[in-house]
């Protein structure tokens, strides 16, 4: 489906990939900020897996009952591993928020600034 | 702040559009990705790799080495996580009466605490007891509803687990998708009927192992190929029963090691 010549589901990921963007630099709970960075990261395994469809195609997986064309396998490889490194981020991340929660009793960083 | 923030997103967009308009069209057969190798492991993965799921033969095989360092980052995320200090407060002060002192997710509550928790959980609410309920500063009275349907939903979604894992080879699916629902049934639990009791489900002294039974199981593997093959990771191209026996191994050890990751990544949070 195309707008202006562009394809839609390509915009609807960069403007997936713009909010989260915003999350990140306008917020200042860092909570929120890491909700925006996993916003970013969703848009960005979207817009790879769309690229690996296929018109009329089906998943690639040669059993009986699916025919060519296959969608691109890599695609979804690659966002497999996309997805495991954006875990460990996030749950590296959420481990350091609880730790700043737990010392300064604030993850706002507007507070944290003031923090002497 | 918001303007500037306005701006640069609008400064990201503006190229990422521009660069979107010369893609070909998202699912055009002649798109790159559809002529290049992409095409060769649809033609000749199963006759390569004996997986008919061809994700897991790009997964497993062809781009191993990828999955292997993958299973080796989230462990060194939980490790990263577990070897932060926990439970530290370091100035009162910041901090005014926020959390109880919290002990570990495995270790006994205090009897005050249980008090709280029995008071906050209805009477009817099954088989909670309350001795581990949560500790004071996160009792939040857990809505009956939500007991119901975690209870019932459970067996089903470990189920859609099991089957994803075993029947991954032939249905979409697999270790990691695995992994990921084995996860979230753990943390599901775990809200519900208290963090402490499905701590416990894991047995202590195998944990280390399950945590670290992706990279284990693909050390093992490519030790194995490589004394079948010659090859680090290499798997015998003409033998497919063999392939898919490794390849079986790898997914329940991503299955298995990367629910238990996902679990205890959640409890240590708690912390």
């Amino acid at each position: 489906m195309l707008l202006f010549g562009l394809d839609l589901d390509y915009v609807a990921a960069i403007v997936l990939f713009c909010v989260g963007l915003y999350m990140l630099v306008a917020k200042s709970n860092l909570l929120k900020k890491l909700l925006g960075l996993n916003v970013m990261e969703t848009a960005v395994f979207a817009f790879i897996v769309t690229a690996g469809m296929i018109e009329g195609g089906d998943p690639p997986i040669m059993v009986q009952g699916t025919s060519a064309p296959f969608a691109s396998p890599i695609p979804h490889a690659m966002v497999l591993t996309g997805i495991v490194v954006a875990v460990s981020v996030t749950a590296v991340a959420l481990a350091l928020i609880v730790q700043i929660h737990a010392h300064y009793g604030t993850i706002e960083v507007d507070e944290l600034k003031e923090l002497p | 702040m918001r303007p500037w923030s306005l701006l640069l997103v609008a400064l990201v967009a503006l190229p990422l559009i521009v660069g979107v308009a010369g893609l070909p069209r998202h699912d055009a057969p002649d798109a790159p990705i559809h002529t290049h190798v992409g095409t060769r492991y649809l033609e000749r993965g199963v006759a390569e790799t004996g997986f008919k799921n061809m994700v897991t033969a790009v997964l497993l095989n062809y781009r191993g080495f990828d999955t292997f360092v993958e299973v080796v980052v989230i462990f060194t995320a939980l490790a990263a996580v577990l070897a932060l200090p926990r439970g530290e407060t370091a100035d009162p002060d910041h901090a005014p009466g926020q959390r109880a002192p919290a002990d570990d997710a495995t270790g006994a509550p205090e009897p005050g605490d249980d008090a709280v928790a029995t008071a906050a959980v209805p009477a009817t609410s099954g088989p909670r007891d309350g001795s581990d309920a949560g500790r004071a500063h996160e009792v939040v009275p857990v809505s009956p509803v939500v007991l119901f349907v975690v209870r019932i939903l459970a067996p089903f979604l470990s189920m859609f687990a099991l089957a994803m894992l075993f029947r991954g080879h032939i249905t979409p699916g697999g270790g990691f998708q695995a992994a990921a629902v084995f996860g979230a049934v753990f943390i599901a639990l775990g809200l519900v009927f208290g963090l402490g009791r499905v701590a416990r489900l894991m047995p202590t002294g195998l944990q280390p192992w399950l945590q670290a039974a992706g990279p284990l199981a693909f050390v093992f593997v490519a030790w194995f190929g490589w004394r079948l093959t010659g090859f680090f990771l290499g798997f015998p191209i003409d033998d497919h029963t063999t392939q898919e026996g490794m390849g079986f191994v790898l997914e329940v050890a991503i299955g298995v090691g990367g629910g238990v990751i996902l679990a205890r990544l959640f409890l240590s949070m708690e912390a």
